[in-house]
């Protein structure tokens, strides 16, 4: 008959801890300083009389005792037997021997006191220290008399969810405080409790239940947010360095540069602004001749153009635009194919040009049609004025003009009578009486009349067109040679006023001709 | 060891002094661990004994079994009592050691038996500053108490080991003088 007493059911969890850690059997245990309990388990279900459980003290000459036994079913086949004994002592060895029908099974030596299996520690308690990354654990030490001082604990903590627990020791006292723990973080604590082994010994109790809190948040260390501020403001510093010292290269790639020919043309875009056909007609480069007549007008100066012989008066020549002489073009083609001699057609010019106004006027003379102004015409045996390019040989700014046959030469006024004397220097009087000062360089005016090449009457007046879009007059582009090296000369002269001399005579008339 | 043997010179020290007044109690019970860690050492070294640890005769020691029932009650109507008990049991320890001296031949073993008694020496000296009447071993060499017979060194030990774990510990651990001291 089985006969378990309710105290005997007491802490059987304990029991199971102590199956998984003790080896020998029976197994005992001492819940306080007055108890043993010792049990095994057998197969089977055997009535706790057919075995004998006896103990002895080591230091008495008595007969060994016997314990009464209970038993109890554990997990369906199998049969515990418990003993408890009624009165222990400690520090003294203990035999226990089993009896099953007679024969010795279990036989154990030990000491009750090194055999404690105590409840867990009571009371657990978790508190914030108000430090960071702390929490203080506190619980009851066993109340056992002179266990107090006896017994080491152990500390188990994890973030709730964590399976990564760790375990801390503490001796003697019945508080921890844990470190280095997350901020801000949920934590499951639980202790547990067994002898220190010095004077008690003993198996480790069960865990108390989990207990859990939370720690402190974390707070900004100002160091560290210091720290972070220096930092961040060496790299804004750094950057910005780096930006200014390579920001020509950055605008380049971000705002390319738009190419301008401005290099290429000089004064283009400064001076004229962008008026390319203005531009042109200035003369500094010469590319193109023909738009000469495109050029500003400048006003002319007045001349007075005198003729010796046949020249009834002196005629006064007003000044005017030159397109107010309103030639037309086609009238400059007619001259010249009449071998005009009393062509002068002044075409549309815009362009400045005194010498060419000034040919054009005394080429005019014998046409009055024109109405706008007195141009008096030329008679064939008037003397006409000769502007030779040669007499631009003596410079040598004007060898890319020596390449150009006579023939294509600028205009020629050729004189009809050889035999009338032209009084050149009247001429260039003339010419210069509307300026000032005097003619001291060369120029062609200063030859005598008689130098210059008479080309045969085939050779007509010098003609002033608009020529360079216009024709492909061999007169036409001698015409225009002319007219530059009329312009040229005629320029020459003007300039030879200037005190400065800046320029070779026809330095910046140069044309490149075609 | 360093720290027993720095205790044993101040003890030494005061009894030799022979002050009139009362020692100052030694309430710390980290001072009776140490002896008692040694002890155990010491049992666990007479394991390994080979020669000489059979005593030729018996050897009395005293009994170290403790009833807490009972030791609890005696402790609150006869503390003298515990404590000449506890006296006596330590100068039979101390005879018996001295005893098996003899016999032993190993030196590392007989360093340990110097310490074991100069310990129990030291316990003595340690009773006596919590103001327990002092003891007088008896001429005859028997005592009054219940002693046990033990046959070799590892018993002898053994029961050392016990005696000072229990009685002696019990003792120091519910001295009224300590008690006082420690409210």
């Amino acid at each position: 008959m089985m006969n378990v007493a309710a105290t005997e059911m007491l802490c059987w969890n304990a029991a199971s801890l102590l199956v998984a850690v003790e080896p020998e059997d029976p197994k005992c245990f001492a819940e306080g300083m007055r108890d043993l309990t010792c049990f095994w388990e057998e197969e089977g279900s055997r009535s706790p009389d057919d075995y004998a459980f006896t103990y002895m003290y080591q230091e008495t000459n008595e007969e060994s005792s016997k314990c009464a036994l209970t038993a109890q079913s554990v997990g369906g086949s199998k049969t515990r037997y418990i003993c408890r004994l009624p009165s222990v002592q400690h520090f003294v060895p203990l035999d226990v021997s089993v009896f099953q029908d007679g024969r010795l099974i279990y036989n154990r030596n030990l000491l009750i006191d090194h055999v404690f299996l105590l409840d867990p520690p009571a009371n657990v308690t978790v508190t914030q220290t108000g430090e960071q990354e702390q929490l203080r654990v506190c619980w009851l030490p066993p109340a056992l008399m002179d266990m107090e001082n006896s017994m080491m604990y152990e500390v188990e903590y994890a973030p709730t969810g964590s399976h990564m627990g760790k375990r801390e020791s503490v001796r003697a006292r019945s508080e921890i405080i844990l470190h280095s723990l997350q901020p801000d973080t949920r934590y499951n604590i639980r202790v547990r409790a067994k002898p220190d082994g010095l004077s008690y010994s003993g198996y480790w109790t069960a865990w108390a239940p989990w207990v859990s809190m939370t720690t402190p948040p974390a707070e900004m260390d100002l160091l560290i947010l210091a720290l972070c501020v220096v930092i961040s403001l060496i790299l804004i510093l750094l950057s910005l360095t780096l930006l200014l010292s390579y920001r020509r290269f950055l605008l380049k790639k971000v705002w390319p540069v738009i190419p301008s020919p401005e290099n290429k043309f000089d004064g283009l875009f400064s001076v004229y602004g962008g008026n390319f056909h203005e531009w042109l007609g200035v003369g500094n480069r010469g590319f193109w001749w023909s738009p000469t007549f495109l050029l500003v007008e400048e006003s002319p100066s007045p001349l007075e153009v005198l003729s010796e012989a046949g020249f009834t008066a002196p005629v006064p020549v007003h000044p005017m635009p030159f397109k107010a002489l309103g030639l037309s073009k086609k009238e400059v083609e007619e001259d010249e194919r009449t071998g005009g001699q009393d062509s002068v057609l002044m075409g549309r010019r815009k362009g400045k040009a005194h010498p060419h106004w000034v040919l054009e006027q005394l080429q005019s003379l014998d046409q009055p049609s024109v109405p706008c102004c007195e141009l008096h015409t030329l008679e064939p045996s008037d003397t006409y004025v000769s502007l030779n390019y040669r007499s631009q040989q003596d410079s040598g700014a004007m060898s890319p003009l020596a390449d150009i046959s006579e023939e294509s030469l600028p205009l020629q006024v050729l004189f009809e009578s050889p035999g009338t004397p032209t009084s050149f220097s009247d001429l260039e009087s003339v010419t210069y009486s509307s300026g000032s000062g005097e003619i001291s360089s060369q120029s062609s005016l200063e030859y005598p009349y008689g130098a210059w090449p008479l080309k045969g009457p085939s050779y007509i007046s010098m003609t002033v067109t608009d020529s360079g879009i216009s024709t492909d007059y061999s007169h036409m582009s001698w015409g225009t040679t002319g007219l530059g090296d009329l312009a040229m000369a005629y320029t020459n002269e003007y300039k030879n006023k200037v005190p400065a001399p800046r320029l070779p005579p026809h330095g910046h008339t140069v044309y490149s001709y075609y | 060891m360093l720290q027993a043997k720095h205790l044993k010179i101040l003890l030494l020290a005061w009894t030799r002094l022979g002050l009139p007044s009362p020692l100052r109690p030694i309430c710390d019970p980290r001072v009776l661990d140490r002896f008692i860690k040694e002890a155990r050492d010491t049992e666990f070294a007479m394991r390994s004994c080979s020669e000489g640890c059979s005593l030729a005769e018996p050897l009395s020691v005293p009994l170290t079994s403790v009833d807490f029932a009972i030791w609890e009650k005696g402790d609150v109507s006869e503390p003298q009592k515990q404590a000449q008990e506890v006296q006596s049991g330590l100068w039979l320890l101390a005879q018996a050691i001295s005893a098996v001296r003899v016999s032993i031949t190993s030196t590392a073993l007989h360093s340990l038996l110097d310490n074991s008694h100069s310990n129990i020496h030291s316990i003595g000296q340690v009773i006596r500053s919590l103001n327990f009447p002092e003891y007088t071993p008896p001429a005859d060499g028997t005592v009054h108490e219940d002693t046990w017979r033990v046959s070799s060194t590892l018993e002898l030990f053994r029961v050392h080991t016990n005696f000072l774990r229990g009685k002696v510990r019990l003792l120091l651990s519910h001295a009224p003088a300590c008690r006082r001291d420690s409210t």
